[in-house]
């Protein structure tokens, strides 16, 4: 806020200075920083509305002569506020500039690290401040990106799923193959962001997440080709550029705990019906001496009403169980589901201390985070330590070091339609105790299981307590969980020589490097073999960086030059092994214990990319600016006569604010781009190997790969042009930003899915084009700005239309994925002149002139082959809306995020309709009589449609369970949802205690906050309990397909932050 | 300043192999491609849906599968798999000969490779097979006519035979290496491919049959294709792991085999299938029964049939019997009615033998009226009897029933009949879209469904 004042009253004084000039004098001075005092060299001096002007020398001097007293001096430098003086009558003026990090867009970190004042730069450009995401102490850096960034979409996954994957897509999809992640870079260091989680079972998550969202100073998202071409071959979709904080030379030392504590809660579960229970008929299932007992077989709900008839329960038939025998009512629990999810904790704990002596600054922190998950027994656990340095060993030469560890610990649910406790909303029954199942395991070592082949017809007892089709959730919480651990360094160490005040040279060694390590179990008693897994996964990824920066200003004249070379060398391997056959005895976890050969691989990977690029900015009268830059790369996993390629960009920024100088625009800007950058593929792909096929006793056999690869692919190009505008009114008090962007990425290398017939499922190819254009609007508002209360707005929103224009010749679509489940199965196809993916999959058949459905001479409805196209499932638009309000010292911070359109197929609930747990499937129909009653009483779900016979038109009611048995498996149009939302994020309302106003306080500085995380869906068209914005599946890179996703989780908490 | 020079030194030189996948093995020897060739064969026959195209087992949870849905079956893994490493063999440049002659090894992989072509073609009608397995020079490889498939598979199986050469070879997990039984597998395979014309073109089929006959075909059970499944949970029988591992009670006999076997107190029986667990009686489920089935009352697989190590038994001596039976029925060889009823005698004898039944009541057995050998009635029995020794074969028991329209007892589950063919794959639309429907418009006139009849199956 006061700086927002000084800028004004710079302003105001601005205009006094355009005031007619008389005598000429010299004033000498030193433009120190204001943080160390230390002298500041190549700052400019200009005297307001001339083109006169001067630099610092190296040790921070200047010397100007001005035309008079009344002349204003503006000095300015990259990094900090530039700030204006009155000469007066003074013959020195010492300037101390403050560093400019905070005050949104002034100063940006780009490509490479290089900090660039923001008018300079031709490319849209929007930062984010750590203080914006660590509001909620949300985990995952990536996450917390959600809505804060035009053309960023984030898909996340739920909060159940223990530090899941959360996925990031720039401008909309890049690739034809769906992927296309952007490259994260910390510090200059690209750290990885792979992921070890397949699309179902445990989601590890992505690995970007393992740097501390506390260290965070800002993250600036290089969207296009323009902004991230240094980054050549590795740019090609976007940069994650973040910039972790600093100790400041001479600076106190200064000490900050932070601590925070929240209560998850399951939220937004499915609605399920309450009327019939367990079985596949409403007629009861005796025993021989004609006790009724509830069918244990059938995992659905098609069963007798639950009117409280006594029967026997599962429970009953185990001879360890109190109700061993015993008849109990049939009844109803609503719960059932509810009742298996528990309440999550999550505990963090962190310090930070940051000083700096005369020539060296310091920032070393320490995170703790505890999780325990809503799903029973789930836990992550993880442990950060930063560290960050820096040294001035001369006054020309400085060292750096940044150093981040991060341990992760984890125990984490399943997900998809068959894993762990997911198949509760799919395939279970409605009359199920949940509390009878938690004791899941009988004092004899017994597992109690509820879904059991049934009992004899002769002797009425079950012989058989290995569970049918599912185990107990307890048991597969408790006995067959999986751990993982990752341990992870990442960081650099640098040296820079000021060879002269304009010329700095710098190189750096940067390390990321990884070892994960998964394992799980299969216990004895479960469904299947007992058995056990174990992986390691090792990564170390080496960058080794020469950087040589030339900065320079003569008069009007600015020009900054950036040459260097980067080497990349990164090493992978696994080992990972599995037992085959079971495990010799019970509690044994050991490939040790496998009965038959277990399965083993190994697995090495190197892949070296060599690179050399130059940067050249030009700018005149700070209202002109060029930028060209060319990077070359030669990438070893490209064949070895054709591995090296040059990715150009140039782009221009026009701030014609300069020329108009309005009074109310602060800044105007134009600017104009264009660029190339590529990708190339993984290693290994351009020669033809062969897989290892099972040993047949001793021999080995070998077969050719599914993969077809290719010796003369080419990288994949993207040209990208962008133009925009951004405005600042009322001394910033309002902000626009826009942007129009087209991106045609073509020759893309893709395994494309080929006809089976010819001996490969795949090949691998450069084929194809898919183009990009879109829309992105940035605004910022401070609609009041008094004395006590501040309130702050920022809102983007963009919008992608995307094409994919070309293909492989002969083959018009391009498969992404797809899904089968009772043999019928979905698509994520991709068509030539259309958007990328389209769900594919069985409609209802219509009849052409009305749009009516066909009905089969049973009165069902007709469907069409898995070939329709309902069209695709990216959003039209996405966006984010943040308000924070201060008031005194309170403060108020809510962010909402949103997208409008795209769609996905609902597996979940296709299922729960389909075995009659849905209440849709025991509605009351328009005779008001429930569907499930017989046909003959005015039940059955009533249909409307065409005979496909006669061509009539036809009303009838049908059999429920036979209806929603060829709705629920055969015709996925009725399971397609809209994807949009509107959601609630993060709402923190926090209060601060500062010794300014409380002397007394013991401490610098106190703040608390109570703070909720994804507190509501306030707009969903899906229904409800299915999460449009959590549609991330482990490692699919397009949430197309719903199916066993882990209940949403609503956060509340209490943060307590403590500076010294 | 080190890491320039680093940087320097070699812009665009990287070591030479860093490119090269040191996971994998670059090259393959002929025989263990072919040995991995081998390893699909026991899919061919061990498939519920086959089970359920003849009828031999029916549904007895979630009952779907075997109400005959509409639904495409993907032939994608036959050609990705066996024969893709098949046809690398045969376009080697170079086969080791340390593994056995080289024109063996060619004449195996003819064979494997004309086998698994027959059974896809015999499922789904026309398919891709002259353009096939062509990798990059062929992403969308036309489909070939049953005709024109059949007519060259027996080239192609002339060829097999008549190049072998004394001398084993090695990794052969079928026949150990010995060639001689290659030679009589490419001959049977011949015959009964020939058999299969008997509808569609008798004079053609009688030629290649008398042919194959002459040439030498199977001579007892030891030289049955047979792929031998091990007590090993990576070499194990599909079964064992539905049955046995995931302890599935999905299938139960039908009634339509158990009609034809119960009455005559067939002694496979007690192989084929365990006595229910009620009172212990051999219980057939009605094929295509949906409501409330009670696995507990009805005879499920036999437990010689789930064993882990159970054979598959896919080319047998039996077949060539009934073969030969039918064929002497049907004047293409001589010995008329005299040589079917040995032959039928003889078949019905090697199945009992194969499968291990107790055949100390054999004689009684065979005397029985409908079993023993009625002229009258000899095409059906001899087919109702091949349909009975082809258990748990349900896609060969299927193209024989196609083909002959026995046994008489099939029904019709919801009014589905049996299908005449396997819809192809979805995403041949997608991916190989104009030979596609030439295909489909050729054989069916546009749109395919299970009804669509095959080449041969002209009734």
């Amino acid at each position: 806020m006061k700086k927002n004042y000084a800028i004004t009253l710079l302003f105001l004084l601005g205009f006094l200075a355009s005031m007619p000039l008389y005598a000429q004098q010299t004033i000498q001075g030193k433009v120190t920083a204001q943080e160390d005092g230390n002298p500041l060299p190549g700052v400019s001096i200009v005297i307001q509305g001339t083109s006169i002007g001067t630099v610092t020398d190296l040790d921070g001097n200047y010397s100007i002569s001005v035309p008079g007293s009344e002349s204003v001096l503006v000095y300015s430098f990259i990094g900090y506020t530039t700030q204006r003086k009155i000469v007066g009558n003074t013959s020195e003026i010492n300037i101390a500039l403050t560093e400019d990090v905070s005050q949104l867009g002034e100063v940006v970190v780009t490509a490479l690290g290089i900090t660039r004042d923001e008018r300079s730069i031709g490319y849209a450009t929007q930062e984010v401040t750590g203080e914006n995401l660590t509001y909620t102490k949300e985990q995952n850096v990536l996450g917390s990106l959600s809505g804060k960034v035009a053309g960023v979409q984030v898909t996340g996954s739920s909060g159940a799923s223990m530090g899941g994957t959360q996925k990031i897509k720039i401008r909309g999809v890049n690739s034809i193959s769906g992927g296309g992640e952007p490259l994260m870079v910390v510090d200059g260091t690209p750290i990885s962001n792979s992921n070890f989680s397949g699309s179902s079972g445990q989601d590890y998550g992505n690995l970007g997440q393992d740097i501390n969202p506390e260290d965070i100073e800002t993250i600036n998202v290089l969207k296009g080709p323009a902004a991230s071409a240094l980054y050549g071959i590795r740019g090609q979709y976007g940069v994650i550029m973040i910039t972790t904080k600093k100790g400041k030379k001479g600076s106190d030392v200064k000490v900050e705990l932070s601590s925070a504590v929240f209560v998850d809660k399951v939220a937004n579960l499915m609605p399920y019906q309450n009327l019939y229970g367990g079985g596949s008929s409403q007629t009861w299932r005796t025993l021989p001496n004609g006790d009724k007992y509830v069918d244990m077989s059938v995992d659905e709900s098609w069963g007798p009403k639950m009117d409280g008839t006594l029967a026997r329960h599962v429970m009953s038939f185990y001879a360890q169980d109190p109700t061993y025998g015993q008849l109990t009512p049939f009844i109803a629990h609503p719960d059932n589901i509810k009742d298996y999810y528990q309440t999550g904790t999550n505990v963090n704990n962190g310090v930070t201390i940051t000083g700096g002596g005369a020539n060296s600054n310091f920032r070393v922190s320490l995170n703790d985070t505890r999780i325990q998950g809503v799903e029973p027994n789930t836990s992550l656990k993880r442990n950060n330590v930063g560290l960050g340095l820096g040294v001035d060993l001369t006054d020309k030469l400085r060292i750096t070091t940044n150093i981040n560890y991060a341990a992760n610990k984890g125990r984490r649910p399943g997900q998809g339609s068959e894993d762990g406790s997911r198949y509760l909303g799919q395939w279970f029954q409605r009359s199920l105790d949940m509390n009878r199942l938690k004791d899941y395991k009988y004092d004899d070592g017994t597992f109690l299981h509820w879904n059991l082949r049934r009992p004899s017809t002769s002797t009425g007892e079950v012989s058989n307590f290995n569970p049918l089709y599912w185990a107990n959730p307890y048991f597969l919480a408790y006995e067959n969980y999986s751990d993982d651990n990752r341990d992870r360094f990442f960081g650099d160490v640098g040296v820079s020589y000021q060879i002269l005040p304009e010329l700095k040279v710098s190189a750096f060694v940067r390390s990321d490097t990884y070892t994960q390590n998964i394992n799980s179990r299969a216990s004895f008693g479960g469904t299947g073999v007992s058995g056990y897994s174990i992986g390691k996964y090792q990564n170390t990824e080496m960058n080794y960086e020469l950087l040589a920066q030339y900065n320079k200003v003569w008069n009007k004249l600015s020009l900054d030059a950036n040459v260097g070379g980067n080497l990349y060398d990164r090493n992978y391997s696994y080992l990972s092994m599995a037992t085959v056959g079971g495990l010799t005895s019970p509690g044994f976890y050991n490939i040790d214990a496998s009965i038959d050969r277990p399965e083993t691989n190994s697995y090495q990977q190197n892949k070296q990319i060599k690179s050399a690029y130059a940067m050249v900015s030009l700018g005149y009268n700070n209202t002109y600016f060029v930028d060209a830059s060319l990077r070359n790369d030669n990438s070893s996993t490209l064949p070895v006569d054709n591995n090296s390629y040059w990715y150009p960009s140039i782009s221009a920024s026009w701030v014609f604010s300069e020329l108009i100088r309005s009074q109310t625009m602060t800044l105007g800007k134009l600017r104009l781009s264009y660029a190339q950058a590529g990708s190339d593929l993984s290693p290994y792909s351009t020669t033809s190997f062969f897989d290892v096929g099972t040993n047949y006793s001793t021999t080995n056999t070998l077969t050719v790969p599914d993969n077809l690869n290719n010796p003369n692919i080419k990288p994949s190009f993207a040209h990208s042009y962008e133009a925009g505008v951004d405005f600042k009114f009322y001394e910033g008090r309002v902000g626009l930003s826009f942007t129009y962007y087209n991106q045609r990425n073509e020759n893309q290398i893709l395994n494309l899915d080929v006809s089976g017939t010819s001996g490969y499922g795949s090949a691998t190819i450069n084929a194809g084009e898919i183009v990009n254009k879109g829309l992105e609007l940035a605004i910022t508002a401070t609609p009041f700005r008094l004395d006590d209360f501040n309130w702050d707005i920022s809102f983007n929103l963009s919008r992608n239309r995307n094409e994919v224009v070309e293909l492989y010749p002969g083959i018009d679509v391009y498969q992404y994925g797809s899904t089968t489940y009772s043999s019928t199965s979905s698509y994520l196809n991709s068509y030539v002149g259309k958007p990328f993916g389209s769900l594919v999959g069985q409609a209802y058949q219509r009849d052409e002139a009305t749009g009516k459905i066909l009905l089969g001479s049973n009165n069902m409805p007709l469907y069409t082959d898995a070939t329709h196209d309902f069209g695709t499932v990216l959003p039209d638009f996405t966006g984010g809306f943040q308000n924070v309000l201060n008031y005194r010292n309170f403060q108020l911070a809510a962010m909402i995020d949103f997208q409008a359109g795209g769609q996905f197929f609902s597996r979940s609930k296709m299922l729960a309709v389909r075995t009659g747990l849905d209440p849709v499937s025991a509605a009351t129909n328009d005779k008001g009589m429930n569907v499930r009653d017989p046909l003959e009483d005015g039940g059955g779900v009533k249909v409307e449609g065409i005979s496909a016979e006669t061509g009539e038109e036809v009303t009838a009611y049908v059999d429920a369970k036979a209806y929603y048995g060829v709705v629920g498996r055969r015709i996925y149009e009725d399971w397609l949802y809209d994807a949009s939302f509107i959601r609630l994020r993060e709402v923190s309302l926090g209060y601060n205690f500062n010794k300014g106003q409380y002397a007394r306080l013991p401490v610098e500085n106190v703040r608390v906050a109570l703070v909720g995380r994804n507190l509501a869906m306030l707009f969903q068209n899906a229904p409800k309990g299915i999460n449009p914005a959590e549609l991330s599946t482990g490692s699919q890179a397009i949430g197309w397909y719903e199916s066993g996703q882990l209940p949403s989780v609503r956060s509340f908490g209490f943060n307590l932050n403590v500076t010294f | 300043m080190i890491v320039s020079a680093l940087l320097l030194a070699g812009c665009n030189n990287f070591d030479d192999d860093i490119n090269i996948n040191p996971n994998k093995p670059g090259q393959a020897s002929g025989t263990q491609l072919i040995a991995n060739a081998m390893l699909s064969l026991p899919g061919l026959s061990s498939s519920p849906q086959g089970e359920f195209m003849s009828q031999y087992l029916s549904e007895t949870q979630y009952v779907n599968a075997s109400l005959y849905p509409q639904s495409s079956t993907s032939f994608y893994g036959w050609y990705q798999g066996p024969l893709m490493n098949l046809e690398t063999v045969l376009n080697a440049e170079q086969l080791s000969s340390l593994e056995g002659p080289v024109a063996n090894q060619l004449a195996v992989a003819k064979i494997l490779k004309s086998y698994y072509i027959w059974n896809l073609t015999d499922r789904w009608g026309d398919i891709p097979y002259t353009e096939a397995l062509k990798g990059l020079a062929n992403f969308t490889p036309a489909y070939d006519t049953q005709e024109f498939i059949y007519t060259d598979l027996f080239k192609v199986l002339d060829e097999a035979a008549a190049q072998i050469v004394a001398g084993n070879i090695s990794n052969d997990i079928i026949y150990e290496g010995d060639m001689v039984k290659w030679a009589k597998l490419a001959n049977t395979i011949q015959m009964l491919m020939a058999l299969r014309l008997s509808e569609v073109n008798p004079a053609l089929g009688r030629e290649k049959f008398t042919e194959a006959m002459q040439a030498g075909v199977l001579e007892s059970n030891d030289d049955n294709l047979v792929f031998r499944h091990l007590e090993d949970a990576n070499n194990q029988n599909y079964w064992y792991g539905q049955v046995n591992v995931q302890e599935r009670e999905w299938w139960a006999i039908s009634s339509t085999l158990m009609d034809k076997m119960k009455s005559v107190s067939d002694p496979r029986l007690k192989i084929y299938a365990n006595p229910n667990r009620t009172d212990g009686e051999y219980t057939g489920l009605v094929f295509g029964e949906t409501e409330d089935i009670d696995t507990e009352k009805y005879a499920l697989l036999g437990d010689a049939i789930h064993a882990q190590d159970a054979p598959v038994q896919l080319v047998t001596y039996a077949q060539v019997l009934f073969a030969q039976a039918e064929a002497a029925k049907l004047g293409w060889i001589a010995g008329d009615d005299t040589s079917a009823e040995e032959h039928y005698n003889l078949a019905i004898e090697a199945s009992m033998e194969q499968w291990g039944a107790d055949t100390s009541g054999l004689e009684e057995f065979m005397m029985q009226p409908g079993i023993a050998y009625n002229p009258a009635a000899a095409i059906e029995q001899i087919a109702t009897q091949r349909w009975v020794h082809l258990f748990m074969h349900g896609y060969e028991g299927w193209a024989e029933y196609r083909r002959t329209g026995y046994p008489d007892n099939m029904v019709a589950p919801g009014g589905a009949e049996v299908p005449n063919r396997q819809i192809y794959i979805e995403t041949e639309q997608f991916n190989n879209t104009e030979n596609y429907n030439e295909a489909v418009q050729r054989q069916f006139g546009g749109s395919e469904s299970l009804y669509g009849n095959v080449w041969w199956d002209v009734n």
